[in-house]
């Protein structure tokens, strides 16, 4: 055989290699639908399932009724989900900056390997192995008006017993405290990974230039921060937004719906009233507001 | 990265008849070889979670002893309460309902008309069940009058609400355990002496409260009704009747908290107060007689007092529901299974919880003495004569009405009246709104 017909011989295999004509990767396929049936079947489909049920009047038992915008138009009527909307996004309000200025503040003190620090990144991290249920009973306890850890301590400094989740001025307060301390966790280490990552150079640079360490925080580690302090705010805003097992377990809405969450509604509407197009109705206009709630925050804290 | 890794379309398919062949081949040696004359297995699902969960456990256990040899077994399966209605539905519209399960009488109207449960009538029939021997108010409790009138659930126990009292309070204060008030007046002269404050707190309640949720609500519906109101007409037509006594009611259960101060707005859970002594007064049911017993907590129960023109208090029936099969067939030995346990139900009544709704029971001369002592359980006993106020209304928006709830329209419209969210007025208005377009939905 000549170089030339081996040439001859080989091209049209290159081409037909180049080309992939009558191979197709099917283990690829196989792999990947290990992920993506039960994805597309549990994730995807009920969604769409949810969307349409919002549209219908259906409680599991017998077809659903087609109902129109008839949910939505009770919902948006309806003073509870009002209240549960509005508790919702105080809930953001109150957890967000909480979990974010404290986890900064504890990786701080265990990034710069202050006393204790080995200790404090244990005990900083460990309620986040915690499930919300026992979170949630325990802070029960903590918070109770009489016998609680907490007004037993706020007494010592003269302020007296607070009804942390009997009454409605304080409740949102009280189931707040304890997301707070449960999701701390999960931002301490982010914050404490980034921080290990920083440059030592910048900031051994800032203090032969005399700047206080307050100086040094603000403009030189801060900005460095500022993706994992987007990133911590988008997943604690997702996370706020959600709250359901701290509201179920420790005032279970309550009183008078003070306390009650989105997500909280939606499970008593579905589950206990079994009217699921409602719910889904609710559903949808949850999910509209975590998306125009996390663009808007996006945008504030988008990067220059 | 090479495609060393390519998989021809034919060695692709061989693989997945190769994987669907084993496969099979698995299923197939797993399956059960099944025999001429295998017991049937009812499958029987409780809500049951309390110290009453205990003794129906042995109920049910006692019935698999009594039929080793008779070819039936019940299976039974504990799902949690909140939620046990959903699980019902979704497994009865894909055909895997249980054979039969606990229900509450009068709050299952949707399940009637959809099918979930069987109408009885004919079944107790077949079975020899004697429907004569239940208490005719327990059977047409367990009627919907919308479908028929037919029976669909059969009475196991009649529940009602009493105060159980903690008698170290009252000899601290000086009180005749004996004379327990029989009228509002005395009972809050009783509670004011059993209360404990600090300034103007209350720190031991005389008279066990929550600031929202079951306890103020089912209060508000006993005190009411004892005042003349009423959820609706005997005709099912009209809701909320005479609301002045309503109103009257929630400016009762007010003045616990604002007026009298024998109550406060801080507990938390009521059951773990009263258990530790942080109140006086309790009114609640049987369920809770077992575990405060076992506590060992100085306590008796009272019957309800006389705090409205009319004595009475409320009633909760449970007893057990067939839901709706593939096979038709099995509800034959479902309702002998439930005849078995109503017949044998001195047990559940004597130590589980509730009065009997037959007589046959009540006659049986171990009705009174076995079981909790008759100072625990007589009162909630005795109770049921005046025990008129269901927790069911017969109409598919049942829950609405349920005066035992913590958490559904009548609880969160009164729990913004106890926090002074919403005015008498308002919420009064708001009720008979919901109500009346409840009734009218059918």
């Amino acid at each position: 055989m000549t170089a030339s017909t081996t040439a001859e011989m080989s091209a049209p295999i290159a081409q037909q290699r180049r080309s992939g004509d009558g191979r197709t990767d099917w283990a690829g396929y196989l792999f990947v639908s290990f992920f993506t049936l039960p994805f597309l079947l549990f994730n995807v489909a009920p969604i769409f399932f949810g969307i349409a049920i919002a549209f219908t009047r259906w409680g599991i038992m017998g077809a659903p009724h087609w109902v129109g915008l008839k949910n939505f138009t009770n919902v948006l009527k309806d003073d509870w989900v009002a209240q549960a909307f509005t508790n919702t996004l105080l809930y953001g309000l109150i957890i967000v900056p909480g979990v974010v200025i404290l986890g900064l503040i504890f990786a701080l003190y265990v990034n710069k390997g202050w006393p204790l620090s080995g200790l404090a990144r244990v005990l900083f991290f460990s309620p986040n192995v915690v499930s919300s249920t026992v979170i949630g009973l325990v802070w029960v306890w903590m918070l109770d008006t009489q016998f609680g850890l907490v007004n037993h301590y706020l007494g010592f400094l003269g302020i007296p017993n607070i009804p942390w989740i009997t009454s409605t001025r304080w409740s949102l307060v009280g189931v707040s405290m304890a997301s707070i301390w449960w999701d701390l966790g999960l931002a301490f280490i982010l914050f404490l990974a980034a921080l290990q990552d920083l440059p030592k150079e910048l900031n051994e640079a800032a203090e032969v230039d005399g700047a206080s360490p307050w100086q040094r925080l603000r403009f030189v580690i801060l900005p460095q921060l500022r993706p994992v302090i987007s990133m911590v705010i988008t997943l604690q805003l997702i996370a706020s937004l959600r709250i359901f097992s701290q509201v179920y377990v420790m005032t279970n809405g309550g009183p008078a719906g003070s306390s009650t969450s989105v997500i909280f509604y939606i499970y008593q509407t579905a589950i206990f009233r079994h009217l699921f197009g409602p719910a889904s109705a609710v559903s949808m206009l949850l999910f509209t507001m975590i998306l125009v709630v996390t663009a808007l925050q996006r945008w504030l804290i988008r990067e220059q | 990265m090479s495609t060393n890794m390519k998989m021809s379309r034919r060695q692709f398919a061989k693989g997945t008849v190769a994987t669907a062949a084993l496969a099979a081949t698995g299923v197939l040696t797993r399956l059960p070889k099944v025999h001429a004359a295998d017991p049937i297995e009812l499958v029987h699902w409780s809500w049951l979670s309390a110290s009453d969960a205990e003794v129906w456990t042995q109920m049910i256990q006692n019935f698999n002893d009594a039929h080793k040899d008779k070819g039936v077994q019940i299976k039974m399966e504990t799902v949690p309460d909140d939620q046990y209605e959903t699980k019902v539905l979704a497994a009865a519209a894909s055909g895997q309902a249980p054979d039969f399960g606990w229900g509450t009488a009068g709050l299952h109207a949707q399940w009637a008309q959809d099918g979930v449960i069987v109408p009885l009538d004919d079944l107790s029939k077949q079975v020899g069940l004697d429907l004569a021997d239940f208490s005719a108010f327990s059977i047409s409790s367990s009627r919907y009058p919308k479908y028929d009138n037919k029976l669909f659930m059969i009475p196991m126990d009649l529940m009602t609400i009493q105060p159980e009292v903690n008698l170290d309070h009252v000899k601290e204060a000086g009180l005749d355990p004996d004379k327990f008030p029989t009228d509002g007046d005395t009972l809050i002269e009783w509670a004011k002496a059993m209360t404990k404050r600090d300034g103007d707190k209350v720190t031991r309640s005389g008279i066990m409260m929550t600031g929202s949720a079951v306890q103020p609500t089912i209060t508000w519906s006993i005190v009411a009704a004892q005042m003349g109101f009423k959820r609706v007409s005997d005709d099912y037509k009209t809701a909320a009747q005479n609301p002045e006594a309503g109103k009257q009611a929630m400016q009762w259960v007010l003045d616990l908290f604002d007026k009298w101060k024998v109550s406060t707005r801080d507990v938390t859970n009521r059951y773990k107060a009263f258990g530790t002594g942080q109140g006086s007064i309790f009114w609640t049911g049987p369920w809770t007689l077992n575990g405060y017993v076992q506590q060992k907590l100085n306590f008796r129960s009272y019957a309800f007092p006389k705090i409205g023109s009319t004595l009475l208090t409320y009633l909760e029936e449970g007893g057990m529901e067939l839901y709706v099969q593939k096979d038709t067939g099995r509800y034959e030995a479902s309702m002998q299974a439930v005849k078995w346990l109503s017949d044998n139900s001195l047990l559940w009544t004597t130590k589980g919880r509730g009065a009997s709704p037959r007589t046959s029971i009540q006659n049986n001369p171990q009705y009174k003495t076995a079981g909790l002592p008759w100072d625990l359980r007589g009162a909630f006993v005795e109770g049921v004569s005046y025990a008129t106020l269901n927790q069911g209304v017969p109409v598919l928006a049942a829950q609405d009405f349920a005066p035992y709830a913590g958490d559904n329209f009548l609880a969160k419209t009164l729990d913004e009246v106890w926090n002074n969210k919403k005015s008498i007025d308002d919420a009064m208005t708001a009720i008979q709104t919901k109500w009346q377009s409840d009734l009218d939905e059918g």
